[in-house]
């Protein structure tokens, strides 16, 4: 006879030879291998403190004639500890998911069953194939007040466990992240980035059911985030760029009058538009395109100091400045 | 029938159902902070499950997205009407409890009062264009319930704001629902009328 043993990691195990009698003589195999006779008290198996290691198959077989008297296979393993439980729904108002787990493995085989109760109504929580630790279950009404209760109770050979949810219908709405994050430079526009986005696929309805969203971006060299609240529309300019510098944007979602928010969607990389770096020009040409800089302060041609090139910055502006006061008062004195 | 859906009328519709969705969301944030300042001033558990009162209308609905543009404004605005009421008495009972020794929860719940007031005219409104008609206020009314006890009432009170709050978040849902353009056919729910 060939059958399944579940013992606890820890507990003391005493195998017997099927019906052979105490005092035969017997041999006991583990996977194969021989056991020594020091774990035999008659022809009875004793293990002591079982670990997970000893798992296997295990084999006892008469003495002389060496035929097979009892064989099996002992699984090592532990009861279940309180299970992992999470309910959400990212579809509203279709329905709601729950999904579970065990914080600790327990090396044998589980059963999970899952009860979701309504007020006094009882509702089918449907498994989902993939994930197996998953069910699904369609909201039947909305709207309402009562408190939904689900209970997993997860059971082994060695033991069972539960948890109890309980939530109200608004408090487990959470979306999934915007899809499809955009993000690129706006031509001529040095300190803009212009993000775009989409609904999550899995929100059924969001015409009726509008989400919200919330943008947040830095540059990778900060640590700092911007962060933008929009109550409609799926695209957004940022303004405040830092400009030539590279930015991280994420976006999350929320329904605009329930539940929380969604995680950050998938992160996108992108760069305000830079001008062309211009070609080293002679002092004339400088001196003319000086005009078009914020500074309006004209440098003389001689000042070599006031040379900005393409650079525009208010320091090179005070250099000018000062180099052009120094020639206005030697002027002054040979006047 | 429902009155032909002119640009104008539809426009007018879209409109009034815009400024309905603006205040059923004004008036959730208020009755979410009157339910914090209620359970605080009257001692109460935020947490406390409330069985269902007999004359507060629950805001669940089954086959919430096969009802009628009708159907939804009739149910919304006896909702209302139902809160004016209930809310009014609440704001009498307070009254007689505390006095003026709670001027700040007295003042809040005629606040949400006077919106939920408002909310019920808006929606009145929204019948008128629909040349549907508005449905009577029972004369006499029901019967005064009987007298409760002073945790009875606070308990009450608790389950008339809950709801409250969920009433607002589903009459912004349907006043979207209305606000959508209505289907040529007119047999998919939207502002037509069930046969």
């Amino acid at each position: 006879d060939s059958h399944v043993q579940y013992e606890r990691v820890g507990a003391d195990v005493t195998m017997k030879c099927g019906s052979m009698d105490w005092d035969a003589a017997v041999t006991w195999t583990a996977n194969g291998t021989d056991i020594d006779e020091s774990h035999l008290n008659g022809s009875y198996l004793i293990l002591k403190n079982v670990d997970l290691s000893q798992s296997g198959q295990y084999s006892c077989y008469e003495g002389s004639s060496w035929h097979l008297k009892y064989q099996t296979y002992l699984r090592v393993g532990t009861p279940p500890k309180e299970p992992v439980l999470m309910c959400r729904s990212n579809n509203y108002p279709k329905g709601f998911y729950c999904s579970w787990h065990l914080p600790t493995p327990t090396y044998i085989p589980n059963s999970f069953n899952i009860s979701v109760i309504h007020g006094t109504k009882d509702m089918v929580c449907e498994k989902d194939a993939i994930p197996k630790n998953r069910c699904h279950i369609r909201y039947l009404q909305l709207f309402s007040t009562v408190k939904y209760k689900v209970t997993l109770t997860v059971t082994n050979a060695l033991g069972k466990n539960f948890t109890t949810l309980t939530f109200d219908e608004f408090a487990i709405v959470k979306p999934d992240p915007p899809e499809s994050v955009v993000a690129k430079p706006v031509p001529n526009n040095p300190r803009r980035l212009e993000v775009s986005w989409q609904n999550p696929s899995s929100w059924p309805d969001p015409e009726s059911f509008p989400l919200k969203f919330f943008l947040r971006y830095r540059p990778l060299i900060l640590d700092q985030w911007q962060h933008v609240e929009l109550s409609d529309g799926t695209s957004h300019t940022i303004t405040d760029a830092y400009a030539g510098k590279e930015y991280i944007i994420q976006v999350a979602a929320k329904d605009n009058d329930i539940g929380t928010w969604s995680d950050w969607s998938v992160a996108v990389h992108a760069t305000p538009w830079t001008e062309e770096p211009k070609h080293l020009t002679t002092e004339a040409q400088i001196t003319e395109t000086t005009s078009a800089s914020t500074s309006s302060f004209m440098a003389p041609p001689t000042t070599k100091i006031c040379d900005k090139g393409a650079v525009v910055g208010s320091g090179a502006v005070a250099v000018c400045w000062t180099a052009g006061l120094v020639v206005a008062a030697y002027s002054v004195l040979f006047i | 029938m429902a009155a032909a859906d002119s640009p104008s009328a539809a426009l007018q519709r879209r409109d009034l159902c815009s400024r309905g969705i603006r205040l059923a969301g004004k008036m959730r944030a208020d009755v979410v902070d009157l339910l914090d300042t209620y359970v605080e001033r009257q001692g109460l558990d935020a947490s406390a499950s409330v069985a269902a009162v007999e004359g507060v209308p629950s805001a669940a609905v089954e086959r919430w997205d096969e009802q009628t543009g009708t159907q939804r404004l009739l149910e919304n605005l006896a909702a209302y009407r139902a809160f004016r009421a209930l809310l009014a008495q609440m704001l009498e009972e307070q009254r007689e409890q505390l006095g003026d020794a709670d001027a700040a929860l007295g003042r809040a719940l005629a606040a949400v009062l006077l919106q939920v007031s408002a909310f019920a005219y808006h929606l009145e409104e929204l019948l008128r264009l629909e040349s549907r008609g508005i449905p009577g206020e029972e004369g006499a009314g029901p019967p005064p319930p009987p007298r409760l006890s002073l945790f009875e009432q606070k308990l009450r009170g608790l389950g008339v704001l809950r709801e409250l709050a969920q009433w607002a978040v589903r009459s912004a849902r349907d006043l979207r629902q209305l606000a959508k353009p209505s289907p040529a056919a007119g047999s998919a729910p939207g502002l037509a009328e069930s046969p």
